[in-house]
Order: structure tokens, then C-alpha cells, then sequence
């Protein structure tokens, strides 16, 4: 409950002040975004296998953001951006399914 | 190739998960009480937040990368109206110089002879439209799938062609309608084959003007015939001539002066 009143404040809260994202930070929204939805569903997974951890999720999500960001960061410096991009992109998609399959087999027994 | 075994595999994708769940089991709390903190409030806002200036951020950008495309499509609409207004008179200009020259020269006989000259030259240089009976030789790649990969005309093989024809006395030659000046160049780029940067579409077709009888007969046996008849033979390349008695050929693009350049008014006369 708390995590969907969540979800829902923090959604309302960005079409509210629809902050205007500055130029420099635009590449990085997308990846933010993808190393997001990983803790997430790491998130979700751990819940249903009961080993929740408060302290786990925050500092999954903190670094997966931060670590995913710099590896764009260097990539840009590096001339390789849109291809660390692919990469980070393509490693945390593999896990989000991997925890989706992981949640389905809980929920549904399938 | 840990990753991809860690896919297939039903463990914990996250390990960290699992070992704070093996400590707390150690220091004797019940597993899975902690998790309803302000901290994961604080996440899931921010990934709320993230979610929504995301999808805002995309439908702001989308109308304005689609109005840009309408904006340069309407662009390369107004400019080829605008150079084709400016060829229209350009065309309508040069009319009116030919008229005013034929006009000029008529009186004398050394405008005769000027103008005799005159049109000699533009019809050697390609500077004005030609017609005539023509020698039309096609050549066109193999059918697909015929050959071994080297059923395709090349630049070189229409070079060839083209220089034999002018050999075996053509007075004009054009390729797809593209007339061959002394300057014009026959030369492939990567799969196209480009005359004066143009690229062609197949079937290639050179339209020779002069006496057909005379230019089948000099074409015949010459270094292009065999080299064509060969490839026909070989890789089943389409390779025929045909004889029309009316073709026209369109003026070529004459080079302009460089160095040359209008007298000016004062200095006429000097």
C-alpha cells in the first residue's frame, strides 16, 4: 500500500512541478530510469520471497542509479556513450526479467 | 556467460537480499518485518518522480522533433519550386537569346557563317538538343539469381560501350536520357553507376545518334561488342541493340566559363 501511495505521489509530484530537465542531464534520464525499474522489481522479488530489507532496497537503488549514470558519464567522455548506454541498458534489462520471471513464478505459480 | 546462467537459474538475482536476510536470521529477528520504512516512501517517490518528468519530457519532445521534420519538409518543397521557377527562366532567358542572336545574325553573310558555326560548335559541345536516327544498345544486370554474383554492369563496361560508340561515329551519345558531353564522366559508386553524378536505374540504355546502318557496323566486332557479347554469354547480362529512326536527346549541362566574363560597358571597344 505505502509503495503504490508512493509510486503515486511521486508521479503526481513530477506532473506537478514538471521540472524542466537541464540539457546535460537528459542522457542520463533514460538509464536513471532503467536502473530504477532493476531495485524496483529486485524490490518486489525480495518482498514475495520474504527477505525484504529495507536498508538493501534504498542502497540498491542509490547505486544502481549513480553507478549506471557514471558508466554513461565515462562512456560520453569516453566517445563510446550510445554504446555504454546499450550496454548498461541491455545487463539491467536482463535482470528486470529475471526478477519479473522470478515474480510471475510467485504470483502465479507459473 | 554468469549472467546468462543467472538468468536461467531460479536464485536470487540479487544476492544482497539474501545475505541481509542470513544476517538478521543470525541475530535472531523474524525475517521480512523491516521493508514498510520512510526509506522505501522516499524511492518509490523519486522513481514516481523519474517515471513522470520521463513522459513528460517525451511528449514535450516528440511534437517538436515532428514539427522540425515539417518544417524541412516544407523547405525542400519551397526551394525546388524556387530553383525549378528559376530553371523555368533560365530556359525562357536562353529562348530569348537564341532568338535575339538568329535575329541579329540574320542580315549579313558573315552572320551566316557565324551562326552555321555557332550551331556547329553548340553541337559539339552538346549545348543544344539533337535528334535523329540512333543505334539504342540495352544493358541491363543479369536476372536474379542467374550467374555467379557477376551478372551486374559496371561503370566500366558502359565507358567501354561509350567510347566506341563515339568511336564508330556517333554524333551524340546520351545514357538514360542524360546527354554526354565532352566532359561528362561515366563512374560507379558502390552499387549505382553515376553519369555526371547522377545515378542511373537499370536497364541502362545509350542512345547513339548518327547512321545506324554505318554505327552497327562499326560497333560490330569492336573491343565493347565482344566484351558485352562475353558477359552475355558468361553471366547471361541483357545485352541488345536496336536501331530507331527518330530519337531525341536533350541539350547536356555545358560546362560554365570560369575565366571568361561579360564585357563591361566601359570597356567595350578598348
Amino acid at each position: 500500500m505505502i509503495v503504490l501511495l508512493g509510486l503515486l505521489a511521486g508521479i503526481a509530484l513530477g506532473l506537478l512541478l514538471d521540472p524542466a530537465v537541464p540539457l546535460w542531464l537528459q542522457p542520463y534520464l533514460p538509464i536513471a530510469i532503467v536502473a530504477a525499474l532493476d531495485a524496483v522489481f529486485g524490490g518486489v522479488r525480495a518482498r514475495l520471497e520474504g527477505v525484504f530489507d529495507e536498508k538493501v532496497f534504498v542502497v540498491s537503488f542509490l547505486s544502481n542509479a549513480v553507478i549506471a549514470a557514471l558508466i554513461v558519464f565515462l562512456g560520453d567522455q569516453l566517445g563510446v556513450g550510445s554504446q555504454l548506454s546499450t550496454g548498461v541498458v541491455v545487463v539491467l534489462g536482463i535482470r528486470i526479467f529475471s526478477n519479473a520471471a522470478a515474480i510471475r513464478r510467485r504470483v502465479f505459480g507459473a | 556467460m554468469s549472467l546468462l546462467a543467472e538468468l536461467f537459474s531460479a536464485r536470487a538475482a540479487d544476492p544482497g537480499y539474501a545475505d541481509a536476510a542470513a544476517r538478521r536470521a543470525a541475530r535472531g529477528e523474524p525475517p521480512g518485518t523491516r521493508g514498510r520504512g520512510a526509506g522505501v516512501l522516499l524511492v518509490v517517490a523519486l522513481v514516481g518522480v523519474l517515471l513522470a518528468v520521463a513522459g513528460a519530457e517525451a511528449r514535450r519532445r516528440e511534437p517538436v522533433a515532428a514539427q522540425e521534420r515539417a518544417r524541412l519538409v516544407k523547405e525542400i518543397r519551397a526551394r525546388t519550386a524556387e530553383s525549378d521557377a528559376l530553371r523555368r527562366r533560365a530556359d525562357a532567358a536562353r529562348a530569348e537569346a537564341e532568338r535575339l542572336r538568329a535575329a541579329a545574325l540574320a542580315g549579313t553573310d558573315a552572320g551566316h557563317r557565324a551562326r552555321r558555326a555557332l550551331s556547329a560548335a553548340q553541337a559539339a559541345a552538346a549545348a543544344a538538343p539533337a535528334r535523329g536516327a540512333a543505334l539504342v544498345v540495352t544493358v541491363d544486370d543479369a536476372p536474379h539469381g542467374a550467374g555467379d554474383g557477376g551478372g551486374r554492369v559496371y561503370d566500366q563496361d558502359l565507358q567501354v560501350l561509350v567510347n566506341d560508340l563515339w568511336g564508330a561515329g556517333a554524333t551524340a551519345i546520351g545514357v538514360n536520357g542524360l546527354r554526354l558531353t565532352a566532359t561528362s564522366a561515366i563512374r560507379g559508386a558502390g552499387e549505382a553507376v553515376l553519369v555526371d553524378y547522377r545515378p542511373l536505374t537499370r536497364p541502362y540504355t545509350v542512345t547513339a545518334l548518327g547512321d545506324p546502318e554505318r554505327l552497327s557496323a562499326a560497333l560490330a566486332g569492336s573491343a565493347a561488342d565482344r566484351r558485352l557479347a562475353a558477359l552475355r554469354d558468361r553471366y547471361r547480362l541483357r545485352y541488345e541493340r536496336r536501331v530507331r529512326s527518330d530519337a531525341r536527346l536533350p541539350a547536356g549541362t555545358v560546362p560554365e566559363p570560369r575565366h571568361a566574363r561579360p564585357v563591361e560597358e566601359g570597356e567595350r571597344g578598348r
